[in-house]
């Protein structure tokens, strides 16, 4: 049974104008969808690049001078680019101080049509004897190395172009797919990978667009006790035609330029929250006076300035918290459902995890009914000080 | 002395104008008296009414409750003493339209902060006063299901729910045919006499002033005439 509170009072009051209400409700549902979609979009991309370079496993990335776009967006993004620099750069690498391990991939881009039977994708000649990338995930799918003529396909290559157990023609050469890479988080899960043995006979075919002796990329470990940005600057001193990054430094643009949405962002979501504040305003500044002489009336009969405050707080607070709701539920959902959409986060790997959305709800929360509570406070403020002599003398409405 | 009014006025202005609504009346009121005040329309009686209820704070002059001046009480003290004190019957619709009749009546113990606060107990009791003021059908009647008489009556007993010691009534019987009227008259003579109710009632009714127990006459804001003690 319902026993009869300030709490239950709320509840029947917000009951009341179910129109006006409603429209409140929305403005805060709007506004919170936008905020949790915003900010679900920007840590998205943030994590997603972040999970990716950790998940790279290299202190520094080492590519031809001017590619360093081209390969934040094939490790990253996944798209399929080619750049290369000469293979002679891996040895004074090597010979740099503080350089522990080095290992290099080289991506030769299939054409559809011209030299197989599929979509444009990232091939990637890896060195087996060295490699640190993708080893590790070969062992889990395969327990092996490659052989020669053998080539295994990303997680994302074999869902999105179904790549599979089968053979598969590569720059004019019969390849045995053997299997599909577990998820490794990096743009490399739209790519095909094979041994850099493989190279010569492409080579020699001249299927592909590739010349003798050429990388794409180097990925270096560097010795404990080494500063990573110290020994990139020494490589690019001593390897002139090389850029080079660090762990932290990939997606520094992607990022950068998040930074900038995130800026157009959050000044929308200021100004429309400044206009459900005044939202607010107008709708609590209307019931207040609506209500002028039921409020007159419970502080003749000894209501306290902090009854009047505590009855409109919680239905403030609960038009807050159901605007709140919806708007969290409908930006996750709008955020989940169309987060593919985007071009910079198609190939991002990751996702947010139930913390972060929890996090992003719990701001939309703090948000919405914090949009509520500051529009009603001033007409709040003002009702708790009517003197009831009015109402009691029947001049009030 | 249950209340005592010294020297109390209260002026307002409408425009330019000074408008003084009570002048300087000192009034004592005994525990249990019954008293009623007559007197034209813009006499004061309900300034004083609110005065005394400490609803509406004098220009000057103090108002005495148990020797204590109420309007030295901070704000939440003359609250308490209105809710837990003060029972109003005001002279117009005065229910809260989206509350049934008995949540009406039990509108006061959300407000209370001594005795019982049991809104179980409340209730049986708001159901109780109810049926005194012959509205027992009504318990669950919102306000716009009411006739002006049975709202009427649905105040009256939303005064009685707190034990007040004294009933600040104005006009309470305006909206009453003959036969209610005397009825809720009965009520309030049990009331004053079994629980020893204080009752201070502003009415038009001559018929009323005469079964009271000391009658007051207000015009411009002055108790002129002390028509029977």
């Amino acid at each position: 049974m319902n026993r009869f509170n300030l709490f239950t009072l709320a509840i029947k009051n917000i009951q009341r104008k179910k129109f006006r209400t409603g429209i409140l409700v929305f403005s805060i549902t709007l506004i919170v969808s936008v905020l949790v979609f915003g900010v679900s979009f920007i840590l998205n991309v943030n994590s997603g690049v972040r999970r990716a370079s950790d998940r790279l496993g290299a202190d520094l990335i080492v590519v031809p001078v001017g590619a360093r776009g081209y390969a934040e967006e094939v490790l990253l993004e996944s798209k399929v680019k080619s750049f290369y620099m000469n293979k002679n750069v891996i040895e004074r690498i090597k010979r740099i101080e503080g350089i522990d391990t080095v290992t290099f991939h080289t991506y030769i881009t299939t054409i559809q049509g011209v030299c197989c039977d599929i979509p444009e994708a990232t091939v990637v000649a890896f060195n087996q004897g060295s490699d640190f990338i993708v080893q590790p995930w070969l062992e889990k799918a395969i327990g092996r190395k490659l052989e020669k003529n053998e080539a295994i396909v990303g997680h994302e290559s074999f869902l999105n172009i179904g790549m599979g157990l089968m053979d598969a023609m590569l720059f004019g050469t019969r390849f045995r797919i053997m299997g599909a890479l577990e998820k490794t988080g990096t743009g490399l899960d739209n790519a095909i990978f094979m041994s850099d043995e493989n190279i010569e006979e492409i080579l020699q075919k001249g299927k592909a667009p590739l010349k003798p002796d050429v990388i794409s990329i180097i990925f270096a470990k560097v010795q404990k006790g080494y500063d990573p940005y110290n020994v990139g600057r020494s490589i690019e001193g001593e390897v002139i035609e090389a850029d080079v990054m660090a762990r932290s430094d990939i997606g520094k643009d992607i990022i950068s330029v998040l930074g900038d949405i995130n800026m157009i962002f959050s000044i929308t979501v200021f100004m429309a929250s400044i206009l459900s504040v005044l939202l607010a305003w107008a709708i609590f500044s209307a019931t207040v006076n609506e209500r002028l002489r039921e409020v007159g009336v419970m502080l003749a009969l000894g209501a306290k300035e902090s009854h009047v405050s505590k009855l409109f707080f919680i239905e403030v607070f609960f038009i807050g918290l159901m605007g709140s709701v919806c708007g969290v539920v409908f930006g996750t959902t709008l955020s989940v459902l169309l987060m593919k959409s985007f071009t910079i986060l198609k190939n991002l790997p990751g996702g947010l995890n139930a913390v972060d959305r929890a996090a992003i709800g719990v701001a939309g929360f703090v948000t919405g009914t914090g949009i509520c509570i500051l529009g009603a406070f001033s007409p709040i403020q003002r009702i708790k000080k009517l003197e009831p002599l009015a109402v009691i003398k029947g001049e009030l409405a | 002395m249950h209340i005592v009014l010294k020297e109390v006025a209260r002026s307002y202005f409408v425009g330019k104008e000074k408008i003084e609504a009570v002048r300087n009346v000192s009034l004592e009121i005994k525990r249990r008296e019954f008293i009623s005040i007559v007197g034209h329309s813009g006499s004061g009686k309900t300034t004083l009414l609110s005065i005394i209820g400490g609803v509406a704070r004098p220009t000057s002059g103090t108002v005495l409750f148990e020797d204590n001046d109420i309007y030295f009480f901070d704000k939440d003290r003359l609250s308490e003493y209105r809710c837990e004190r003060i029972g109003f019957i005001f002279q117009f619709a005065s229910l809260l339209p989206n509350l049934t009749a008995k949540e009406n009546v039990l509108l006061p113990v959300l407000f209370k902060t001594h005795g019982n606060r049991d809104i179980a107990d409340s209730e049986k009791k708001a159901i109780e006063l109810l049926h005194r003021t012959g509205v027992g059908d009504k318990v669950n009647a919102y306000p716009s299901q009411l006739s002006g008489g049975q709202q009427r009556r649905v105040a009256i007993a939303r005064a009685f729910i707190n034990d007040p010691e004294i009933i600040l009534a104005d006009e309470p019987t305006g909206d009453l045919d003959e036969e209610t009227e005397m009825e809720i008259m009965l009520f309030f003579r049990r009331m004053n006499e079994e629980a020893g109710t204080t009752f201070v009632m502003v009415t038009h009714n001559s018929e009323l002033v005469r079964t009271t127990g000391r009658q007051l006459k207000m015009s411009n804001g002055l108790i002129s005439t002390v028509l029977h003690e």
